[in-house]
């Protein structure tokens, strides 16, 4: 089974909380490969919520991803592109001051 | 078909909020019913709402029950039996802090999980730290700033 790896620097704002996480679980479980994330001690399933939160990757920190499966490629490719798109989070730099900057945000859309 | 889920509330809104929120995390993939507040719309549990919930969230591969205290679970009991009267869905009943454990259920049912993972996923978040903190750290970032942070307020 081919295995991809890949370090992953976390540039969105508020890091890996709810909603990045989420996004980023519900793109792991479209993939078969058995996908893990790393960070400092710990090691999750990228595709348990519970996991992925409790890693409390924040922003600039670096997480090590390795996939193990026909699919691994591809998994690691979206995954990676999901993190350098900063999760589509929205520019907290343009709102105006003293906005909430926790992760889900009144103004977030659904 | 994804595992559907019944937010148990003592207000109406709360269960609604609760629902709202955990429904942005399941983008549209999971149905969450709220049964807040009593059926005259005071602070309470009704076993009547819960069981329309249940029908409403009803699926073949089975409903999770969140409360938000404990006191809520002997009307979801209750409204539980109704419904296995005449309805063959597996459910279970979660002991989970009612917002993590709704959202983290509703991200696990949004990607196909059965319903032993989903309540599993929801039991877990009762140890999730809210704040973010890393091994060791949180004690020395937090300790020197205490002055400061008062004198910002």
């Amino acid at each position: 089974m081919p295995v991809v790896e890949r370090n992953l620097v976390i540039t969105n704002k508020v890091g890996l909380h709810a909603r990045p996480a989420r996004l980023l679980v519900q793109t792991a479980a479209l993939f078969h490969s058995q996908i893990v994330l790393q960070y400092g001690a710990q090691t999750v399933n990228a595709k348990s919520i519970v996991g992925v939160l409790r890693l409390g990757a924040r922003c600039g920190s670096t997480i090590h991803l390795r996939a193990e499966g026909e699919d691994a490629e591809e998994a690691v490719r979206s995954i990676e592109e999901l993190v350098q798109r900063n999760f589509d989070e929205e520019e907290e730099g343009d709102r105006p001051q003293g906005e909430s900057t926790t992760g889900i945000s009144s103004e977030t859309p659904a | 078909m994804t595992v559907g889920l019944v937010i148990v509330s003592h207000s109406a809104r709360l269960a609604e909020g609760v629902a709202e929120l955990a429904g942005q995390m399941a983008q549209g993939r999971v149905v969450i019913a709220p049964a807040g507040g009593t059926t005259e719309g005071g602070l309470g549990t009704s076993v009547d709402k819960i069981l329309q919930a249940l029908r409403l969230a009803a699926s073949s591969e089975g409903v999770l029950v969140l409360l938000d205290l404990g006191s809520a679970g002997m009307a979801a009991e209750m409204a539980l039996e109704l419904f296995k009267q005449d309805h063959d869905c597996p459910v279970m009943i979660s002991s989970a802090p009612l917002v993590e454990g709704a959202v983290v259920a509703a991200v696990e049912a949004s990607i196909g999980s059965p319903l032993q993972a989903v309540a599993e996923a929801a039991a877990a978040a009762t140890t999730l730290p809210k704040l973010p903190a890393t091994e060791g750290q949180t004690a020395e970032e937090t300790a020197p700033e205490d002055g400061t942070t008062e004198d910002r307020t």
